[in-house]
C-alpha cells in the first residue's frame, strides 16, 4: 500500500508540475471529470485521437509550409483546428503557440511560420511525452491495485 | 531629381562643351561633399544640443530625408546658376563682338577711302608739278626754237647779242609767268649759258649767264657723234674754271635789273642742263638736289634743234622745287594727321609731310636720302617696317594695304600707292596712326564691353539672387514635402499601432474571456459543490464575485474600445423598459442595502409599456448609473424617475418643475425639428423622448467636473479611484451610449447633497399600446392600502401614486404606527368610521358589510418587526388578529433569515415580495388580494390559496420574464454583452428565486447553502445560478434528459468531448463530421416529410445543433445558411449553436447574421452550454423543475 500511496502521490505531484508549467489546463481537468464507469477510458481515448491528428496536421503543415507558394488560408484552417484539438484536451502551450502561429500567418510571414511550427512540434513532443508519462503512472497505480487521484 | 535632369539634358545639349560639364559636374560633387559634411555637422551639433532625448531613429530618419532634399536643392541651385552664368557671358560677348565688327568693317571701309584719298592728292600733285615742269620746258623748247631759227646763222657779233637778248627777254617772260619754277636754264651750242633762279631762302629773283669771252663758234651739235657729247657734260662746264659766271638780281616782278652783276664761284651756280641731260635728243627729266633749296628739284631737259632738225642746238633745262608737294603734303597731315611720304622708285625720299630735312649734306654737297634714313621717325620705322616686310621685292602693284603695323608703341595703317611714271616711277606712302581712324571706335568698343561686363555681372548676381530666393522657396516646400512624408509615415505608424491595438484588445478578448469563463465555470462548479464547509463557500464566492467583476472590467473596456472604433450598432428591438428597468434595480438594490441606501424606482404611468431599442445597451446605461450612484451613496435614496414626453402631447408631470425642464431647452426642439423632416417620410414613426433621472444623495459631483466626468477614464476626484476604484470608463460608456440612441446626459443642479443626472433618450414606439387606467381598473374595488414601510422615499412615493389611482392609503414608518393605525382602522370601528370620513370626504360611515366589500391590503416590511429579539413572533401574532380583515403582504430583504419565512409560511402569510417595493410589485399584491378577495367570495372560504398564489406568481414569471429574456436573446443581432446578459439571464432566475422561495419544500430551501452574505455585491445573481446549479445537481446531472443534440464537429477530439459532456447530461448526441452531412442528417427526415403536409407539424428529429464554425467541405455558416432556407415556408426553427475558437464579436455576430441562435465559445464550458441549451430547447427550465418535484 505504501507503494501505491506513493505512486499517487508521485502521479499529484506531477499533474500538479504540468498545471503549473502549463502543459495542461482545467480542460483537461474537465476531460478527466468526464471519464466514468460508462467511460473509463475516455481521457486515454481523447488524448490518443489528439495525437493522431497532430501527427498528420503537423505533417500536413510541413507539407504546406514547404510548397514554392505557400497556400496562407490553408495553413491558416490547420493551425486554427490544431488550435482548437489542443485546447480541447487543454494543452495550453500548443493552443498558445498556434495563436503566435495564426498570427504569422495572417502576416504571411513565412520565417515566423516555419518558426511557429517548430516550437509547435517540440511543444507538441513535449506534451505528448508528458501525457504518456502521465498515463504510465496511472496505469502503474492501477496496476498496484489502488485508485487514480482526482484533480480539483 | 529634377535638377539633375535637367543637368543631364544641358550637358548633353551643349555636346560641344561636354568636357567642360563633366568638369563642372565634378566640382558639383566636390562642393556638394563639402556642403553635406557641414550639413551633418551642423545637424549633429545642433541634435545634440537641442534633440538629446528624442528618439535617435526617428531624427536620423528626418536628418536623412533633409539631407537628400538638400543635396538636390544645392545642385539644381548651382546647375541654374552656372547656366544662367554662360548665357549671360555668351550673349555679352556676341553683342560685343557683333557692334564692334560692324563699326569696323564699315569704318575700315571709310578709311580706306580716305587714305587712298589722302595718298592720292600728293601724287597728283606731284603729277601735275612734273606736267607743268614738262609743259614749261616744251614752251621754252618751242619757244628758243622759233627765236632761233630768227636768228638762224647769225653772221656777227651783234647779230648773237640779239639772239641772246631776244632769248633773255623770252625766257624771262616765261620765268615770270611761272612762279612755281625753281629755274629754267638755256645751255647753248657754244657753251653760253643764260639761265633765271629763284632762291627760296631770300626770295630773290637771279639772271645767271657766263661771260661771252671763252665760248666758241662751234658748229652745231651733232647729236649722234659720241665726240660732241662728250663736250656736253657737266664737267666741261665745271670744269671750264676759265668761264666767269655773273650773277645779277632782278626785279621778281619786273624782271628789271636791281643790282650790279657780280661774278660767282662755280659752286655756287645751279644746275645747268646740258647736253648730257638729253641722250637721246628727246625731253627727260630727273631728280636733282641743289644747295638753295631744301628739297630737291625735279629738273627736265629738252634740247633744241635747229630747224632742219638736225642738230641741237641748245638744251633747256627747267627744274621745279618739290617742296608744294610737301607743301600740300603737310597740310593734308595737319588736317588727317599721319605721315605721307614719296619716294622715287629706289627709295629715295622726294617729299614727306615732316619738316625734317630730306637731303644729307655730305662732303659733295647735299644730297638725296633713302626714306629709311629719314630723321623723322615715323617715316623711318615706317620705312624699315615696309622695307623688312617686302624686302627689296615690293609687290607687283606696290600698292600696299597694311592695318596693323606696330611701329614704336603704336599701331599704323600704311598704305603705298605707285606712280609709274616712265623716266621718274614713284612710291606714295601714307602713314596714318590707328588712333585717328579707329581711335573713338576702339574707345567705344572698349566703354561697350565694360558696361556689358558690368551689365551682365550685375544681371548675374540678381540672378543668382533670384535663383537663390526662388530655389530656397523649392527647397521649404521640399523640406515642408519631407516633413509631410514624415509626418504620414508617423501618422501610417500611428494608425498601424491603433491597429495593433485594437489586434491586441481582439486577441486579449478571447484569451482574456476564456480563463474568465473558465474560472467563472469552475467556481460554480465548486459553489454547488456539496461537501463545502461554509467557510469555503463563502470565500469561494468571494471568488466568484471578483471574477465578476474583473469580467465586467474586461467586458467595460472592450466596449469602449469597440465604441471607438465606431463599431458598435445598436438594435431595433421591443422590450418592455419597465421591467428592464425594475429588475435592474431588483438586482442593484441588493447592493445598496449594504449601505442602508434606498433603492426606488419610480416610473409614471404614461411611460409606453413597450419600446423598441436595444435592451441591453439600455440597461447597461442605468446599471452603470445606479452602480455608479451606489458607489458613491452611503446613506439616503437613490431614486431612478422615469417619464415619457410626448411631443405632441405635452404632460405635465406633478414630480418635476417647469425650471428643470427650462435647463433643456434642445430635445424637444431637436425632435420636434427631426419630426418635422421626418414627419413626409414615415409618419408612422412615432418617437418618443423618454427622460429619466437618477438621483442619489451621495457625495455629488463638483459643478466644474459636470462635463469631464462623462470623459474616458475622468473621475470626479482622483481619490475616488482609492476610495471605490473603478476605471472610470462607465460614465463614458454610457454617454456614448445615450448620444448613440439620439438622447444627452448631464449633471444637473439639485438641491441638497448628492447628484442629480437627467438624460433622455430617444426610442421609438412599435404601436400604440393602451396604457393600463389603474383609477378605472381598481375603482370598484374598494382597495385600501396600509403601507408599513421603512424607507421614508419609498413609501411616500407608493402612497402618492396609490392615492392618484384612487387607493386609499394609511402611512406608517414604524411598528407602533402600524399597529395603532390597525387598531384605529380594525378594532374600534367607530373610531376608524370618524377616521375614514375624514379622510374621505363624502363616504358614510363604513358598515361592517361595507368593510367586507372593501379589500384591505397591510404592506408590512419585514424590518418593521424587531428581529434582533424574539419579540418578532409576538409582533407576528398581534398581526394575526388582523389576518382575517386584510390582506398581508410582506416585504422581505435579501437577507431575511428563512427562519422568519418559514414562521410566516407556516402562519399563511403567502404573499411576499422581495425588496425593493415598486409599482409594478404593488399592482401584482393589489391584483393577488383582489383575486383571493373574489375567490374567497366564490367559495366563501380562504383556502387553497398556495395554488392560486402559485399560479399568479408563474403567471408573473413564467411566460412573461422567460420568453421575454429568451425572445430578447434569440433577437439579440448586436454585439452581446456578456455581463448583461448575464445581468438578464440572473434577472430572470431570481424572478424564479422569488418564486422558489414561496413554493419550494422549505427543507430544500433551507438546505441550501447559498445564502448569501451581507457584503454580496451580486447575490441574486449568485442565487440564481446556483440555484439553477442546484437543480441540476438535484437532478442528478440529467437536465438534458431527452434533448436530441446533432453535434457538427469535424475535429475528433471535440466530438469525443462534447459527445461524452452531453451523454453525461443525458442527451442523445448525434455526431456528424462536416456541414454537408449535417445538413443531410436534418434534411433525410424533412424530405420524408414533404411528402405529407401532416408530417411536417411532427417535431423534427433533433432539438438542436451544436455547429462548429470551421469544418472542411461545409463549414458552419453555410450549414447553417443551408438549414434555415430549408426550413423557409415551415414553422420550423432548429436552434443552431455555434461553436468557435474565435472569440470575438464579429464573428457572434457573422454567427447571428447567418441564423443560428446562440454562440459558444472554444474550449467548450460545460455549464455554458448546459445553460444555453437548455435556454434554446422547448423544454423550459420551470418545467423541468415542476416535473422534477413530482
Amino acid at each position: 500500500m505504501a507503494a501505491v500511496s506513493q505512486l499517487q502521490r508521485q502521479f499529484v505531484d506531477y499533474t500538479t508540475s504540468l498545471y503549473n508549467e502549463e502543459y495542461l489546463d482545467d480542460q483537461f481537468t474537465q476531460l478527466q471529470k468526464l471519464q466514468d464507469e460508462s467511460n473509463p477510458d475516455f481521457v486515454v481515448e481523447v488524448v490518443s485521437l489528439f495525437f493522431e491528428d497532430s501527427e498528420k496536421l503537423l505533417n500536413n503543415l510541413a507539407t504546406a509550409l514547404q510548397q514554392t507558394s505557400v497556400d496562407y488560408k490553408q495553413v491558416d484552417s490547420h493551425v486554427h483546428q490544431f488550435k482548437g484539438s489542443s485546447s480541447s484536451i487543454g494543452a495550453k502551450r500548443v493552443t498558445n503557440v498556434c495563436v503566435h502561429f495564426r498570427n504569422f500567418c495572417e502576416e504571411k510571414n513565412l520565417d515566423g511560420c516555419l518558426r511557429c511550427l517548430q516550437q509547435v512540434k517540440h511543444e507538441y513532443i513535449l506534451v505528448r511525452t508528458k501525457l504518456e508519462a502521465l498515463f504510465r503512472l496511472e496505469q502503474q497505480i492501477l496496476q498496484a491495485g489502488g485508485s487514480v487521484p482526482v484533480m480539483e | 531629381m529634377a535638377a539633375k535632369e535637367n543637368k543631364g539634358s544641358y550637358v548633353i545639349s551643349r555636346s560641344s562643351n561636354t568636357r567642360m560639364a563633366s568638369f563642372i559636374k565634378r566640382i558639383f560633387v566636390k562642393i556638394h561633399s563639402a556642403v553635406n559634411s557641414w550639413e551633418r555637422n551642423h545637424s549633429l551639433c545642433r541634435r545634440k544640443s537641442l534633440h538629446r532625448d528624442v528618439e535617435q531613429e526617428e531624427l536620423q530618419h528626418a536628418n536623412t530625408n533633409c539631407l537628400s532634399s538638400y543635396y538636390s536643392v544645392f545642385v539644381a541651385r548651382l546647375a541654374i546658376m552656372v547656366m544662367l552664368a554662360i548665357l549671360i557671358g555668351l550673349l555679352t560677348l556676341l553683342t560685343w563682338h557683333f557692334t564692334k565688327v560692324y563699326t569696323r568693317t564699315s569704318l575700315n571701309a571709310l578709311a580706306y577711302g580716305l587714305r587712298y584719298e589722302l595718298l592720292q592728292r600728293p601724287v597728283l600733285r606731284m603729277w601735275s608739278v612734273l606736267n607743268s615742269t614738262v609743259e614749261i620746258t616744251t614752251a621754252q623748247v618751242k619757244i628758243s626754237e622759233y627765236v632761233m631759227r630768227k636768228y638762224d646763222k647769225p653772221e656777227n657779233q651783234a647779230q648773237q647779242v640779239e639772239l641772246y637778248e631776244v632769248m633773255r627777254d623770252v625766257t624771262w617772260a616765261l620765268f615770270a609767268s611761272h612762279r612755281a619754277l625753281n629755274s629754267i636754264t638755256i645751255k647753248y651750242k657754244n657753251g653760253f649759258v643764260q639761265a633765271f633762279h629763284r632762291d627760296p631762302r631770300d626770295n630773290s629773283t637771279y639772271y645767271i649767264y657766263n661771260d661771252l669771252t671763252n665760248y666758241t663758234m662751234a658748229g652745231p651739235y651733232d647729236v649722234n657723234s659720241s665726240s660732241s657729247h662728250q663736250g656736253w657734260n657737266d664737267q666741261t662746264i665745271r670744269s671750264n674754271i676759265s668761264a666767269i659766271w655773273y650773277r645779277e638780281p632782278l626785279d621778281p616782278d619786273t624782271g628789271e635789273k636791281i643790282g650790279k652783276q657780280k661774278a660767282i664761284a662755280p659752286d655756287e651756280l645751279i644746275n645747268i642742263a646740258g647736253i648730257s641731260q638729253v641722250p637721246y635728243g628727246a625731253a627727260s627729266w630727273h631728280v636733282a638736289v641743289s644747295k638753295f633749296t631744301n628739297s630737291p628739284l625735279l629738273s627736265a631737259a629738252m634740247p633744241v634743234r635747229d630747224a632742219s632738225q638736225e642738230s641741237i642746238v641748245a638744251v633747256v633745262g627747267v627744274t621745279t622745287s618739290l617742296y608744294s608737294v610737301g607743301q600740300l603734303m603737310k597740310e593734308l597731315v595737319g588736317f588727317h594727321s599721319g605721315h605721307i611720304y614719296l619716294t622715287s622708285q629706289e627709295g629715295w625720299l622726294l617729299a614727306t609731310s615732316s619738316t625734317t630735312p630730306l637731303l644729307t649734306n655730305t662732303s659733295t654737297g647735299p644730297k638725296l636720302m633713302m626714306a629709311v634714313d629719314s630723321q623723322d621717325p615715323v617715316i623711318q620705322t615706317g620705312a624699315k617696317w615696309l622695307l623688312k616686310a617686302y624686302g627689296n621685292k615690293p609687290p607687283p602693284s606696290h600698292e600696299v594695304h597694311i592695318e596693323h603695323a606696330k611701329l614704336g608703341n603704336q599701331l599704323y595703317y600704311i598704305d603705298s600707292f605707285f606712280l609709274n611714271l616712265k623716266r621718274l616711277p614713284m612710291v606714295g606712302v601714307l602713314i596714318i596712326p590707328r588712333k585717328y581712324i579707329m581711335g573713338k571706335v576702339d574707345e567705344r568698343a572698349f566703354k561697350t564691353l565694360m558696361i556689358l561686363i558690368s551689365a551682365s555681372v550685375c544681371i548675374l548676381v540678381i540672378g543668382c539672387v533670384c535663383i537663390f530666393v526662388l530655389t530656397n522657396g523649392v527647397s521649404k516646400e521640399m523640406k515642408l514635402r519631407a516633413e509631410l512624408i514624415s509626418h504620414l509615415d508617423a501618422r501610417r505608424k500611428a494608425e498601424a499601432s491603433s491597429n495593433f491595438k485594437s489586434q491586441f484588445l481582439a486577441n486579449m478578448s478571447h484569451e482574456l474571456r476564456t480563463p474568465m469563463a473558465a474560472v467563472i465555470g469552475l467556481l460554480d462548479i465548486l459553489i454547488s459543490d456539496e461537501c463545502l464547509t461554509d467557510e469555503q463557500h463563502e470565500t469561494i464566492s468571494q471568488i466568484r464575485r471578483c471574477s465578476t467583476a474583473l469580467l465586467r472590467l474586461l467586458n467595460n473596456i472592450l466596449d469602449i474600445s469597440k465604441v471607438e472604433s465606431g463599431k458598435l450598432v445598436l438594435e431595433e428591438a421591443d422590450f418592455d423598459m419597465g421591467r428592464e428597468l425594475e429588475g435592474l434595480v431588483d438586482m442593484l438594490s441588493v447592493q445598496c442595502k449594504n449601505h442602508n441606501v434606498e433603492t426606488i424606482i419610480d416610473l409614471s404611468d404614461d411611460m409606453p409599456k413597450v419600446v423598441q431599442g436595444d435592451s441591453a445597451r439600455v440597461v447597461q446605461i442605468f446599471a452603470n448609473l445606479i452602480s455608479n450612484s451606489i458607489k458613491f451613496t452611503t446613506s439616503g435614496y437613490i431614486i431612478l424617475r422615469g417619464w415619457c414626453e410626448d411631443p405632441h402631447s405635452f404632460v405635465e408631470n406633478g414630480n418635476f418643475s417647469l425650471t428643470r425642464k427650462a435647463l433643456w431647452p434642445g430635445p424637444k426642439n431637436k425632435l420636434i425639428q427631426q419630426k418635422s423632416q421626418e414627419k413626409s417620410s414615415c409618419k408612422k414613426d412615432n418617437r418618443v423622448i423618454l427622460w429619466f433621472e437618477v438621483d442619489d444623495t451621495g457625495c455629488g459631483i463638483d459643478p466644474s467636473k459636470w462635463e469631464s466626468v462623462f470623459e474616458s477614464f475622468e473621475q470626479a476626484d482622483p481619490s475616488t479611484t482609492r476610495l471605490h476604484g473603478g476605471t472610470g470608463l462607465g460614465l463614458c460608456i454610457v454617454r456614448t451610449l445615450v448620444n448613440k440612441m439620439g438622447g444627452e446626459i448631464r449633471v444637473v443642479k439639485k438641491n441638497g447633497p448628492g447628484t442629480l443626472m437627467q438624460l433622455y433618450l430617444l426610442l421609438g414606439t412599435s404601436e400604440d399600446i393602451p396604457l393600463e387606467n389603474y383609477k378605472l381598473k381598481y375603482a370598484d374595488h374598494n382597495l385600501k392600502v396600509v403601507l408599513a414601510l421603512n424607507g421614508s422615499m419609498c413609501r411616500i412615493n407608493l402612497s402618492k401614486w396609490l392615492s392618484k389611482i384612487g387607493v386609499h392609503t394609511w402611512d406608517a414608518c414604524e411598528w407602533n404606527e402600524l399597529t395603532h393605525i390597525l387598531q384605529e382602522l380594525f378594532i374600534p370601528p367607530s373610531r376608524y368610521t370618524q377616521n375614514l370620513t375624514y379622510e374621505c370626504s363624502k363616504v358614510e360611515s363604513i358598515s361592517k358589510q361595507e368593510m367586507e366589500a372593501s379589500v384591505f391590503i397591510i404592506v408590512v416590511d419585514i424590518g418593521m418587526l424587531n428581529l434582533s429579539t424574539d419579540i418578532w413572533k409576538e409582533q407576528l401574532n398581534f398581526l394575526d388578529i388582523f389576518y382575517r380583515s386584510a390582506k398581508f403582504a410582506w416585504v422581505l430583504n435579501h437577507d431575511t433569515s428563512n427562519t422568519i419565512k418559514i414562521e410566516l409560511h407556516n402562519r399563511g402569510h403567502m404573499l411576499v415580495v422581495n425588496e425593493p417595493l415598486y409599482k409594478t410589485k404593488m399592482i401584482h399584491i393589489i391584483e393577488a388580494a383582489i383575486k383571493e378577495r373574489s375567490i374567497s367570495l366564490r367559495h366563501g372560504i380562504l383556502g387553497g390559496d398556495t395554488h392560486e398564489l402559485l399560479e399568479i406568481d408563474n403567471v408573473h414569471s413564467d411566460p412573461e420574464s422567460s420568453n421575454d429574456s429568451e425572445k430578447s436573446e434569440l433577437n439579440s443581432s448586436s454585439t452581446g454583452i456578456v455581463q448583461v446578459e448575464l445581468t438578464r439571464r440572473t434577472l430572470s432566475s431570481s424572478n424564479y428565486g422569488i418564486v422558489n422561495n414561496c413554493f419550494l419544500e422549505p427543507t430544500e430551501v433551507s438546505s441550501g447553502r447559498n445564502k448569501s452574505g451581507p457584503n454580496e455585491p451580486f447575490p441574486v445573481a449568485v442565487n440564481g445560478g446556483s440555484s439553477q446549479e442546484k437543480r441540476m445537481t438535484s437532478n442528478g446531472q440529467k437536465s438534458l434528459e431527452g434533448v436530441r443534440i446533432l453535434l457538427a464537429e469535424d475535429t475528433p477530439i471535440l466530438q469525443r468531448v462534447a459527445t461524452i459532456m452531453l451523454e453525461k447530461m443525458g442527451a442523445t448526441v448525434v455526431v456528424v463530421g462536416d456541414g454537408v452531412q449535417a445538413v443531410e442528417a436534418l434534411q433525410n427526415p424533412m424530405e420524408s416529410g414533404t411528402t405529407t403536409q401532416t408530417k411536417m407539424q411532427d417535431p423534427p428529429q433533433y432539438d438542436l445543433i451544436l455547429m462548429d464554425c470551421q469544418m472542411p467541405k461545409m463549414d458552419g455558416y453555410e450549414a447553417t445558411k443551408a438549414i434555415r432556407r430549408a426550413e423557409m415556408g415551415t414553422r420550423l426553427h432548429i436552434p443552431i449553436v455555434a461553436l468557435t475558437a474565435h472569440a470575438m464579436s464579429s464573428d457572434e455576430a457573422k454567427c447571428l447574421e447567418v441564423g443560428m441562435d446562440a454562440y459558444l465559445t472554444k474550449p467548450i464550458d460545460c455549464k455554458l452550454m448546459v445553460s444555453t441549451i437548455l435556454s434554446l430547447t422547448k423544454l423550459q427550465p420551470n418545467s423541468l423543475i415542476i416535473s422534477s418535484i413530482k
